[in-house]
């Protein structure tokens, strides 16, 4: 005995326990378990929302906790993040340790029904027949060749015994593969999306192009191509339900146009690997023209505004830019004041201010009471489309994944390895005696009613 | 509207389907059992044509869809897998005795349905999609099937409690229905059929989302709800596949199970708000 092996084994020991927690069917459970009572938080607690709805809705002492706790975004928080860590460890570990019993469970094959094979099966008989056993042996393959689909193995033994082997869903073993590791190929998928991917928001005015939009994280993204919105058009019935969004969308490239298609919510168009959806649609003024009237009402000039551009004030040496356009605008009291204007002011010197102006009430800027207010003459409108923009490189992982976690669970449920042996001798008295035996993983009650059948079939041979 | 009358005709049908499952039990007639089978049949073939007549009448104003998109139509489809399903499963089992457990699902859920509008809209445009059938088809059949597994668990409970306390031959209808060993087995095996077509509906939903709003998953509530329902369900087969839980923590796991899963289909519409509006309609 060397001086450090109680120790060595105490580190054993702790790796064993270590390993036995992570492939622990307690922990699989409570996993699960916890999980879905967890998540039950976040569809209670509206997510992602700005600090202040909070504040309208909990004690602002509740606020703050919830915020430490990252019940806000309680799916993106380190700790349910970690519970998924935990969840994918322990399928990995699952999956190790099951990969040999399953292997074992693939390869093992009893080619012979001998005693000990036949004492372990719960569905066997043995009958005699006065026929010859080349005759029976015929006959018994065709009766299970019914039932059992591929060819059986037949093994002549020294003593004349003839054993037949017939097998049946054996790759069903390999569910537990399927259904486990498909869940980490999601997890994968998901990972990839989200440190590769990006999710963006982008609005194109009619004829226009885009070539960078803004992801939701606020970075600005350059793209190797630009897209043109040629038209937009929303339909509605005549209720006023919204009938159809579509906006006909051209993606420019090197100067060319090299893919056009009309997108519609649930059909988007893809290209070098990003997907622009229908989302939203607006209106922004393209160009307005204000009145500028002194408070005695005289007209002092007409300010013919781009929208978002700055142009002088007729009649002063201020500067405005129309750089808002709101077609409901909310007045203070919550109440829909309909079209609006928002307009910034430039003074010579100072801030700018900002004013709303509304179509629906004219004077609103004259009560302000500086030295002249502005009126709404007239403006044209210019269509936007608002399109989700979106690259992810994980999908096909995700997808792969969940198509590989339905075949899994479907064969797992409903797909059994079979086996089934024949036996077939000579007794002393020259009858031939059949043995068969069979045995199954799962779904045991109708594996033994297909075994009865057979047996019962096996019994009419003469 | 013919459909609005086929659907009155089937509210009463189920009624009369339920009645004679529940005499079956009391009383015990071979013959009275038939007559609840054929009556539930007659409620399942009436209701089928109820949904293809609203379907053909859609197409003759000029809309033109499947009737699978809001909330009367939702709850009317659920009331029609819930009896078919079990109609299936008390052919291939043999437990018309539950029948008096699951027939009044149908009953109710149409007696629901019927206060709800029943006007045929036109389609929004989210919804304009092939995946609607298919995600729509495959949620609620996994639904009806746990459904069948809550009722099973129910009288499970109950029995196994009525053998505990006074023996195993128990005097009342408890004595007629299957073995506790069966409704256990029974209730695993709807189980073993709902979630294949819950993991088939949530990932159906999934890609549907993806195509429509460019995300897969949001963790919007119906979602997360669902991957709820998933998960209890997911916890059960492991504990009885690996664990051998049988009895009555499976029973009560089932009842768990099926409870999330009315959360996920009405609770979320009605209370919690999200992307997925239509069915609160």
């Amino acid at each position: 005995m060397t001086p450090n092996q109680p120790a060595e084994n105490k580190q054993r020991a702790f790796t064993e326990k270590v390993w036995d927690f992570f492939t622990s069917l307690k922990l699989v459970i409570s996993l699960l378990l916890v999980l879905s009572a967890l998540s039950i938080v976040g569809t209670v607690i509206e997510q992602n929302k700005p600090l202040q709805e909070y504040y309208r809705v909990y004690q602002p002492s509740t606020v703050d906790l919830f915020n430490k706790l990252g019940l806000f975004d309680m799916y993106h928080s380190w700790w349910f993040s970690a519970l998924l860590a935990l969840l994918a460890l322990n399928i990995i570990a699952c999956t190790m340790d099951r990969y040999n019993p399953i292997m074992r469970g693939l390869r093992k094959r009893n080619l012979i029904l001998d005693e000990t094979l036949e004492k372990s099966l719960q569905s066997k008989d043995k009958f005699k027949y006065a026929l010859p056993l080349a005759d029976v042996e015929k006959r018994a393959l065709e009766v299970v060749g019914k039932r059992f689909t591929g060819k059986p193995i037949i093994t002549q033994l020294a003593d004349g015994d003839r054993h037949c082997f017939f097998e049946q869903g054996k790759y069903s073993r390999l569910a537990f593969f399927f259904t486990h590791l498909s869940v980490l190929l999601i997890f994968i998928g998901a990972l990839i999306g989200s440190f590769f991917g990006y999710k963006g928001f982008v609005n194109i005015n009619e004829g226009e192009t885009i070539s960078r939009l803004e992801t939701r994280a606020g970075e600005n993204k350059e793209l190797n191509f630009a897209v043109k919105c040629n038209t937009f058009t929303a339909e509605f019935y005549r209720d006023g339900m919204p009938k159809d969004y579509r906006s006909d969308l051209s993606v420019i490239k090197d100067g060319k146009e090299v893919l056009r298609k009309t997108i519609r919510v649930n059909d988007p168009l893809t290209f070098e690997g990003i997907t622009f959806y229908q989302s939203s649609y607006g209106s922004i003024p393209e160009r307005v023209q204000l009145e500028v009237r002194n408070q005695d009402g005289t007209l002092q000039g007409v300010a013919d505004a781009s929208f978002g551009q700055r142009v002088a004030v007729p009649g002063t040496r201020e500067q405005l830019e129309v750089a808002n356009y709101q077609e409901h605008f909310r007045l203070p009291d919550g109440s829909d004041g309909g079209i609006a204007l928002g307009v910034n002011i430039y003074p010579e010197k100072g801030e700018p201010s900002g004013i709303w102006l509304l179509m629906s009430d004219p004077d609103v800027d004259k009560l302000r009471r500086r030295p002249y207010y502005l009126l709404i003459k007239d403006w044209q409108l210019k269509k936007y489309t608002g399109l989700q923009v979106n690259k992810d490189p994980g999908e096909a992982a995700v997808w792969g994944g969940s198509l590989l976690l339905i075949a899994g669970i479907l064969v797992a449920f409903f797909v059994s390895h079979k086996k089934l042996w024949l036996c077939l001798s000579k007794d002393k008295k020259g009858r031939t005696e059949l043995t068969i035996g069979g045995t199954t993983n799962k779904n045991r009650p109708a594996f033994i009613r297909e075994v009865a059948g057979i047996i019962q079939s096996l019994k009419e041979v003469s | 509207m013919t459909n609005s009358l086929l659907f009155g005709i089937s509210i009463f049908v189920y009624f009369l389907a339920m009645v004679l499952y529940v005499s079956y039990l009391a009383f015990r007639s071979e013959g009275l059992g038939k007559v609840a089978t054929f009556s539930l049949l007659a409620g399942v073939i009436v209701e089928t044509a109820a949904v293809g007549m609203r379907w053909y009448e859609s197409y003759q104003m000029g809309i033109g869809r499947a009737p699978l998109t809001n909330l009367y139509e939702s709850l009317v489809f659920f009331a029609l897998t819930i009896a078919v399903t079990y109609l299936i499963l008390e052919k291939k089992f043999g437990i018309k005795t539950i029948g008096a457990f699951v027939t009044p699902f149908p009953f109710i859920i149409m007696a629901y349905a019927s206060l709800n509008p029943n006007n045929i809209q036109p389609l929004v445009p989210a919804l304009k999609s092939n995946w609607l059938i298919a995600h729509v088809v495959t949620c609620f059949v996994g639904y009806a099937a746990f459904a069948v597994s809550f009722g099973v668990s129910i009288i499970y409970l109950f029995k196994a409690r009525a053998e505990r306390l006074a023996g195993k031959d128990a005097g009342t209808f408890l004595g007629f229905v299957p073995a506790t060993e069966i409704l256990d087995e029974i209730g695993y095996k709807t189980i073993a059929i709902g979630f294949p077509l819950l993991t088939i509906g949530i990932v159906t939903g999934a890609f549907w989302a993806n195509v429509a709003w460019g995300t897969y998953w949001s963790w919007d509530p119906k979602e997360t709800w669902s991957l709820i329902v998933w998960l209890i369900y997911a916890a059960y087969l492991h504990a009885r596949i690996t664990r051998g839980w049988r009895g009555t923590r499976a029973a009560v796991l089932s009842i768990v199970g099926f409870s999330a899963t009315i959360f996920c289909y009405l609770g979320v519409n009605l209370i919690l708000s999200g992307l997925h509006s239509y069915g609160g309609q």
